[in-house]
């Protein structure tokens, strides 16, 4: 089933230039989809559009089928949480129990109920000690930890993270990326992540690459990742798998092209087995 | 920046800091009212006794109270200088050459000096006991009731709970700015005034800009977790008057119930 | 003209209850006209250690021998304005250190307060701009309408155009995307083979480190934990699982396939080599 429908949707800072044009795409319910692009392609741009913070110019966005308009806006925004990736300008609180209490408050949670909620998702992304921590006190990982916490609380059925680990050192993408898929695998939540990290791709269930506003490609990431010419056209990374396999071609190995590390030791081992 | 005791928080465990900022910030006002009553030497002698007393329980050391008021030294000199000039009343206490020294001037200098002291030891109390959030919270529970005539309270707490909040972040940003454009031989200190200007701009313009970003991406992320202003919120941080609490409204209702008695008195109208 | 560190020590707010040591007793020979790469987890004390290379922090103990200027702790540094000109520092996010109307200006900006004249930092303006990237077409426009990694290169422009020896990079490559990093790490490549400069980079990219670097400083609680060749550095995993490094891709795989059987010497650092190696092995077979 569609979780998020997108039809025909047109945006512009500037009423010059699209920033997102005429861009059209449904996300499954619970898929872990990825969008990728160079920086200014129109990817943050289609997040602030879905969860309502700007104003679509013209097309329709439906989620569960309700389309997202001046009376929606609230109810569908209940249902979607962003993780953005500037770690300090998103810590609202003046503690970490504040900071995930912030939305709670917002929603209008009664205060009695609030202790059992934060310390649950606290518990949930590792930061239970630190409750009482300021930001200033912490990583950029851990305010990441922090931010989906706060958003966890909100019981979205819909994350969407804004290149959230891009400005972490690689502990706290690693701890990030892996709290991202442990909350994928435990719940029926729908992911959406921006991205520039082909290997994030290479596990996710659908990928959309954007250029200039547009929506180039659209599919499973075994397939498009593999389009190797198009990737490279549009100045992105192709899988390290991808360029090995390749590389093994001019030795006069041929093995299926893949897109993860894994796959290529697969292959290669049937490949020393059938031999 | 480290040195500054006046308006500093003091992380320790004590009565006092586990009393509920309403009731401190209640206690603070009674008693700067109870010290602009003129009640005489004895009333001031009372209240300095109480204020020692509650922040010896408060664990303040006496160096702390006494390094948040050393600001006020200059000022206060600088006062006794104006009063030795222009107080001509009293009895002649000594005579330099031409010029007279009066009593009145001394006496009057050590009565502003003995309520400024006063004053400045009760509000480095509040705030060496208090945490920023909690002093805002007291806030805005205590503007409340005047919703009435459209005080934002709510706003007015969340604006300073978002500035304390970015207050050290910009600090780190500044310094960070100022390493940079050192880095591209900019000289703060030294230099004519034109270099001095355009010094001050390449740190100010940068700040602003970035200022700016941060405040548009937490508009958004505000946004996004649900917050709408001027929308009814329920709050995390409850405050809860307890024993103490009540104990310190009195006490400070007490104190100024003697200071007025003690006032009345020397009007000789009892 | 050496970079030297001889027992140097950095103290954050010394004497205060807030005291920090950042850097403990650090030795280090920093080579001349290679490109090296200092790592280490967050708050190791990298960009401590950095910030020495042109007095903007000073050792609170030992002594650093920069080019032709002495460091002695607790001693005031005599030529700082020349050992600034001569060091480049381009701190993280550098696009938050631009101010100036136009491009142009700001570019000029670091020359003029190095003592040359308008004519000159206009002569100079020129010619950086096509290095990084942008055209003379942007002189005149403003800094602030460009996109995020168009004002990263104007920012290195304005610290290349001071023209230092020494190019010292905090992380230049966070924040952009995988075409915007590329470029700009061929930058700093083409400024270490065609102008001569010894370059210092603060990354923790590891892709970076392999396909771009010649050596590996790697700083761990204030103290240098290893200096070595980028060829040594990736042959061993023991240090990078110790660091808590993810290696580059290509060493995951050759140790997957290591893991699997496959006989590849641990010097294998190259997609080629191993290709190659895997063949082998795989034609050894028939």
């Amino acid at each position: 089933m569609n979780k998020i429908h997108v039809e025909n949707l047109v945006f512009s800072y500037d009423k010059e230039k699209n920033a997102v044009d005429n861009v059209s795409f449904s996300i499954e319910e619970g898929s872990y989809t990825t969008i990728i692009g160079h920086n200014g392609s129109g990817k943050s741009t289609i997040a602030k559009l879905l969860i309502g913070l700007l104003d679509k110019d013209e097309g329709h966005i439906y989620v569960d089928n309700e389309e997202l308009d001046y009376d929606s806006v609230y109810d569908i925004r209940n249902k979607i949480g962003i993780v953005f990736q500037n770690p300090d300008n998103q810590f609202i609180g003046a503690t970490v129990a504040d900071d995930i209490a912030f939305g709670l408050e917002n929603h209008q949670i009664a205060s009695e109920k609030m202790q059992n909620i934060i310390e649950k998702f606290a518990e949930k992304v590792g930061m239970i000690k630190y409750l009482e921590s300021e930001p200033t006190k912490l990583s950029g990982g851990q305010k990441q930890r922090v931010a989906i916490a706060g958003v966890l609380a909100m019981q979205p059925e819909i994350i969407i993270f804004d290149e959230s680990t891009s400005m972490l050192d690689p502990q706290g993408k690693a701890d990030i990326n892996e709290l991202i898929q442990e909350i994928h695998k435990e719940s029926n939540i729908t992911i959406i992540s921006i991205t520039h990290d082909i290997e994030e791709v290479s596990k996710s269930d659908h990928v959309i690459v954007m250029n200039d506003g547009h929506i180039v490609m659209n599919g499973k990431p075994e397939e498009i990742l593999l389009r190797e010419k198009e990737l490279v056209k549009l100045h992105l990374d192709i899988p390290f798998a991808l360029k090995f396999t390749n590389a093994l071609k001019k030795e006069n190995i041929h093995i299926d092209s893949c897109t993860t590390l894994e796959r290529v030791v697969e292959e290669l081992c049937q490949l020393r087995s059938k031999m | 920046m480290n040195n500054v005791a006046l308006g500093k928080y003091l992380p320790l465990n004590s009565v006092v800091h586990k009393m509920d900022p309403r009731a401190k910030i209640c206690a603070m006002l009674i008693m700067m009212i109870a010290i602009f009553i003129p009640a005489g030497y004895t009333g001031y002698m009372i209240m300095g006794v109480v204020i020692i007393a509650v922040a010896q329980l408060a664990k303040l050391k006496m160096n702390f109270l006494w390094r948040a008021m050393k600001p006020m030294l200059f000022m206060l000199s600088f006062l006794l200088l104006i009063n030795l000039i222009v107080v001509r009343t009293g009895n002649v206490l000594f005579t330099i050459g031409s010029w007279s020294i009066y009593s009145d001037a001394i006496s009057q200098t050590l009565y502003i000096v003995v309520r400024l002291a006063l004053m400045i030891m009760i509000t480095t109390i509040l705030t060496a006991t208090t945490k920023p959030l909690e002093l805002t919270l007291g806030i805005e529970d205590l503007l409340k009731p005047f919703k009435v005539i459209h005080v934002p309270a709510h706003e007015i707490a969340m604006m300073i709970s978002i500035a304390l909040r970015f207050i050290p972040t910009l600090i780190e940003e500044t310094q960070r700015i100022m390493k940079a454009q050192a880095s591209r031989g900019v000289d703060m200190e030294n230099g004519k005034l034109m270099d001095k200007m355009k010094a001050i701009l390449s740190l100010i313009v940068p700040l602003f800009v970035s200022a700016f970003q941060r405040a548009e991406e937490l508009a958004y992320a505000m946004e996004a977790r649900g917050y709408i202003p001027n929308r009814h919120r329920t709050r995390y941080k409850q405050l809860k008057m307890k024993g103490m609490d009540y104990v310190l409204l009195i006490g400070c209702f007490s104190i100024l119930g003697i200071i007025i008695l003690l006032s009345v008195g020397n009007f000789g109208l009892i | 003209m050496p970079i030297t560190f001889k027992n140097v020590a950095h103290t954050y707010n010394e004497g205060s209850p807030f005291q920090y040591a950042a850097l403990k007793n650090i030795n280090l020979d920093i080579p001349e006209g290679k490109i090296t790469a200092i790592i280490g987890e967050t708050g190791s004390g990298k960009t401590t250690l950095v910030q020495h290379l042109n007095a903007l922090l000073l050792p609170s103990e030992g002594e650093l021998q920069i080019l032709d200027e002495k460091i002695i702790a607790k001693e005031k540094p005599k030529n700082l304005k020349s050992l600034r000109k001569q060091v480049g520092l381009v701190f993280q996010f550098p696009e938050y250190q631009l101010f100036e109307e136009t491009i142009a200006k700001d570019i000029a900006f670091g020359p003029k307060n190095f003592g040359a004249s308008e004519e000159e930092a206009f002569a100079i303006v020129k010619q950086v701009m096509p290095v990084v990237g942008l055209d003379e077409s942007y002189m005149e426009q403003s800094p602030f309408d460009l996109s995020g990694g168009q004002k990263r290169r104007v920012a290195i422009a304005g610290i290349l155009a001071m023209d230092p020896n020494v190019l010292v990079l905090d992380e230049p490559t966070a924040g952009l995307d995988p075409q915007g990093a590329k470029d700009m790490m061929d930058l700093f490549v083409r400024m270490n083979k065609e102008f001569h400069k010894t370059v210092l980079i603060v990354t923790h990219d590891m892709e970076h480190v392999l396909n771009y670097c010649d050596e590996v400083i790697v700083v761990k609680k204030g103290r240098i934990e290893k200096q070595c060749e980028v060829k040594e550095f990736f042959e061993s995993l023991d240090l990078l699982k110790e660091l808590r490094i993810n290696p580059p891709a290509i060493i995951r795989l050759r140790e997957l396939l290591i893991q699997k059987g496959f006989h590849i010497d641990s010097s294998v650092l190259n997609i080629d080599d191993l290709a190659k190696a895997v063949a082998n092995e795989v034609k050894h077979y028939e």
